[in-house]
């Protein structure tokens, strides 16, 4: 045998599951984005407008009301990343490093929060600071709250409120991982508590940065706020801009779609952010060898003092207007209370089940949004872990970087974007009768919905992914597993919770989601945001509240269910990660 | 370095985890420059104890003093920052987002040092530990060894007077563990600091230390010297944890002075005199027999107990020896220039310098 022969290199191999990866991604949110966007200049190629090639559009869109619309939202959206990351940190922190009394409760209303889509949340504060409603009732004259919160103020703290729990989520999952050894080091070596937060918060920088790339795009994509609060208080969003060119007679689809085209290249210096700060470095901090880590003790008075602050900035933000949405739901008056008092009864409720004639019933859009919420969830979970995968990769090259770029773009694409590019391109004679006709069908509304969901949680995704060690997969591969085994036994328990949580959100963000629903909706076999938003809602504002509160419910106990069966079903060693407590 | 050692006093510390009691009233004073090693296996409360002269952990009970600072008492608790030690832990704790020169020129910001000597001082300890040509790299791309280099470096930057570390060798390999464990030495006495040092290797700890403390369940079981710790172990615990050959059960025929003639209880009667005890005339007590006090004899040699030898390893210099006598009692790790074939017979004698003789628990 000639030992001096060169071993030859590995064979070249064509990546199938990576062209796989990207033509889902194709069908899903590029080419029908990209057909709407081409409209931008090009609007006769999709029979939108007479010209084949025109730039007028771009110097429309960044002029008078749309340009303005397109100046709110970036300061709006980077104002929101900001508060939403920094609030969400404390809180993670307070909840995972410290002795704080009703830790465990945070996590909960951070779900609640999560929950309420916004626009309920909106519905709710008003339903709370109108004149004439719940405040009122107690006594309370919030004329210049209600006038304050119709305007700029009033859309950064419901989109604030919004992000808070994705940004805590994504901040939780890298504090967990975490071990307190870096705090200790830190402070041993002379540093204050002030220096030691910002020596060790650096090491969660993908946490961190993901977090407000998260903030700011769901702020910047956000409609719901745009459309009730933007419009009324005569700061137009770009969302809502947007929605006015589409719905315009006639219609400015090349405007439209610069103000989509402008919203996701404003996400791009976020991701590069990120990008340069992680490339290169490992933040695997994730390992067999983590630590338990040790909580900070408050002083008793502390303890009280940090506790009930804590709880009272999240039950003003989380309960109240949840409260005055359940409280208007139960009366039969136009406002809460009326010159006769208040009036309680659960006539809405019956009437949700039960309407006239002419409106369509809650109950079997909740079956069918239900069903979708199942379709979309297991999908988005399993295309998103697959992109944090390759995302958290450290040897990807180009191809990373340009998922990377797309994967925060498509967070930003608005889900209006989303519906019309979907109708654009699917309803197009050429796809429609040679190709495949999906128009109109619940295949396009579950792609739809999970093109509008991937991306946000892949990015939730990948601050937990990254964070596991590669020794751990290696390990399990030298010890003969092989890959499906080796992802089942090392990385899988590190990432159940995290998998879980995903699905959960998925699913429920799925049931209320509005925009992409009513434009790819089955005829007939509407979801229930749809009937809530359009039909229900309505006929009498407490029906509406009645429904949404409802909906709530249902999407809780889904909740409970599924976190009830993860508790059951995994094994106890799984859910002992990064949980506190060790003697050594 | 121009470190000014200070003296660790410890009074009745107690430190508890819920129900655990992880360290139970310990007493201990170290002098001013003092290379002391905390010795114990794990969960013996060694790391806690560290922990607690760090500020790190916060003790339930007692009271530590370092220099004159009262860091510890019923009324005081002193912060790690305010304590003026450095530490270097056993997984390292590098920052992964900061360069070898900015994590090991982290003691150094907030001194009134300007940039310019903070620079050149970093570049000297990283020239002193040997990686100077890595100071622009981060702690991923470095092996355990440079990590453990950068981690050193740093805890020497700040010229602090007590210098802790938590078994800074045990994720190291046995060729880095020698060379490390001797730069360790060199530049921890180097500084002048008082050195606390905790490790469950007891070789490593009586190559190092000037005061051994034997931990067993959070207890200090001894506080005396290396050879001291090894010549007259205070309690059974020791002296298994500090390294025996074998235990050899024994009646106590005589003892005068803390001296004794004993003799074993074997098939074989066989007698031993001279040995240092702390057993009574004419009870039953163990033979506690360290490695080099077993000699091993030809089988036709007049003196010895009989045995077998059950394995042999050569271990460069000559080779180690497993032996059985009477086919109950073993002895292990017996040194000997020649190889005795397993199987062989043999005869094995005791030198009283290496055994002691005391109750066991």
């Amino acid at each position: 045998m000639n030992l001096q022969k060169k071993i030859p290199p590995r064979a070249h191999r064509i990546k199938w599951s990576g062209m796989v990866l990207w033509l889902i991604l194709g069908f899903l949110v590029i080419i029908p984005v990209t057909v709407f966007l081409f409209a931008a200049v090009s609007p006769r190629f999709l029979r939108v407008g007479p010209q084949w090639f025109t730039l007028h559009s771009i110097g429309e869109a960044f002029t008078g009301y749309t340009g303005r619309g397109i100046m709110d939202s970036l300061l709006v959206s980077t104002t929101v990343g900001i508060l939403a990351t920094s609030a969400a940190t404390t809180l993670a922190w307070l909840v995972h490093r410290t002795t704080l009394y009703g830790a465990r409760i945070i996590g909960g209303m951070m779900w609640v929060l999560l929950l309420i889509p916004t626009w309920m949340m909106t519905i709710g504060w008003t339903n709370l600071i109108m004149p004439g409603e719940l405040a009122t009732a107690f006594g309370l004259n919030t004329v210049h709250l209600y006038h304050a919160f119709y305007g700029p103020a009033g859309i950064i703290l419901i989109l604030t409120t919004a992000a808070l729990p994705f940004c805590y989520f994504v901040i939780s999952a890298g504090l967990r991982g975490l071990g307190s050894e870096f705090e200790d080091a830190a402070r041993v070596h002379g540093a204050g508590l002030r220096r030691t937060l910002t020596t060790v918060l650096p090491i969660i920088a993908p946490a961190l940065l993901s977090a407000f790339a998260i903030a700011f795009a769901e702020s910047i994509s956000d409609f719901g706020v745009a459309f009730t609060l933007g419009a009324n208080t005569h700061f137009p969003m770009a969302t809502f801009t947007l929605f006015n060119a589409i719905t315009a007679n006639p219609a400015n689809f090349s405007v439209a779609a610069v103000i989509a085209a402008v919203l996701i290249l404003c996400t791009v210096p976020p991701i590069m952010l990120q990008s340069r700060v992680t490339r290169g470095r490992s933040y695997a901090v994730l390992g067999a060898r983590t630590r338990s880590v040790r909580r900070y003790s408050f002083t008793p008075v502390r303890r009280i003092v940090v506790s009930v602050a804590t709880f009272a900035v999240l039950i003003v933000l989380t309960i109240l207007p949840l409260v005055a949405s359940i409280a208007t739901s139960f009366t039969r008056t136009i406002s809460f209370e009326t010159r006769t008092g208040i009036h309680w009864s659960t006539l809405s409720y019956h009437n949700i089940f039960s309407p006239p004639p002419s409106i369509m019933s809650l109950g079997s859009g909740l079956w069918m949004s239900n069903q979708l919420g199942v379709y979309v969830a297991s999908g988005t979970v399993v295309l998103a872990y697959v992109l944090a995968r390759r995302l958290a990769s450290t040897r990807g090259g180009a191809s990373q970087r340009i998922a990377d770029v797309f994967l925060l773009g498509s967070v930003a694409v608005p889900g209006v974007v989303l519906g019309v590019g979907y109708i654009l391109f699917y309803n197009q004679a050429i796809i429609a009768n040679h190709v495949i006709s999906l128009y109109q069908t619940m295949p396009l509304l579950v792609m739809g919905l999970i093109a509008s969901a991937a991306p946000g949680q892949s990015r939730l995704l990948i601050g937990p992914v990254s964070q596991i060690q590669s020794s751990m997969a290696e390990s399990a591969r030298v010890h003969g597993a092989g890959r499906w085994r080796t992802w089942r036994t090392a990385s899988l328990p590190l990432l159940s919770r995290t998998l879980t949580w995903a699905w959960v959100l998925t699913f429920t963000k799925t049931i209320s989601e509005l925009a992409v629903a009513q434009m790819l909706l089955v005829p007939g076999h509407e979801p229930v945001s749809v009937i809530i938003e359009t039909t229900l809602g309505t006929v009498f504002a407490p029906i509406g509240s009645a429904a949404t509160v409802m909906v709530l419910a249902e999407m809780l106990g889904v909740i409970i269910v599924v976190l009830g069966v993860y508790r059951i079903v995994t094994p106890k060693g799984w859910r002992r990660i990064g949980e506190v407590g060790s003697l050594r | 370095m121009s470190a000014r050692a200070v003296g660790v006093r410890i009074e009745n510390l107690t430190k508890s985890f819920g129900d655990k009691v992880a360290l139970r009233d310990v007493s201990l004073d170290m002098a001013p420059g003092t290379f002391t090693v905390l010795l114990g296996p794990s969960g013996s409360g060694k790391t806690t104890l560290l922990r607690c002269l760090a500020g790190i952990e916060r003790p339930t009970s007692g009271a530590i003093t370092l220099g004159e600072q009262l860091v510890v008492g019923p009324r005081a608790f002193v912060t790690p920052d305010k304590r003026h030690l450095a530490m270097v832990f056993q997984d390292y704790a590098l920052w992964p987002h900061l360069t070898v020169a900015r994590n090991v020129g982290f003691p150094l910001e907030g001194t009134e040092l300007n940039k310019a000597d903070r620079v050149a001082k970093v570049t000297n300890l990283l020239t002193r530990v040997g990686i100077e040509r890595l100071a622009d790299r981060y702690p991923n791309e470095l092996s355990g060894g440079e990590q453990q280099r950068v981690a050193l470096a740093r805890a020497l930057a700040a010229d602090v007077g007590l210098l802790l570390f938590d078994e800074p060798l045990s994720n190291l390999d046995a060729d880095r563990r020698e060379g490390l464990r001797i730069e360790i030495a060199t530049l921890a006495r180097e500084t002048g600091a008082t050195v606390v040092y905790i490790t469950h290797d007891q070789a490593e700890a009586f190559a190092l230390a000037d005061v051994v403390g034997v931990l067993n369940h959070g207890v200090v079981e001894q506080w005396a010297t290396p050879e001291v710790v090894y010549q007259a172990p205070a309690s059974p615990f020791v002296a298994r944890f500090t390294g025996l050959a074998g235990e050899v059960p024994v009646r106590v025929l005589s003892e005068s002075g803390g001296r004794a003639r004993v003799q074993c209880l074997l098939a074989t009667p066989y007698e031993i005199d001279d040995c240092p005890t702390r057993a009574v005339a004419g009870s039953e007590a163990t033979l506690f027999v360290r490695p080099s006090a077993v000699t091993l004899n030809e089988a036709s040699f007049s003196d010895g107990l009989p045995a077998i030898v059950e394995d042999s390893a050569f271990i460069g210099r000559g080779y180690e020896h497993v032996v059985t006598i009477d086919a109950t009692c073993r002895l292990t790790k017996i040194f000997s220039r020649r190889r005795f074939p397993r199987g062989s017979e043999v005869r094995i004698t005791f030198d009283p310098s290496g055994v002691y003789v005391m109750k066991d628990e």
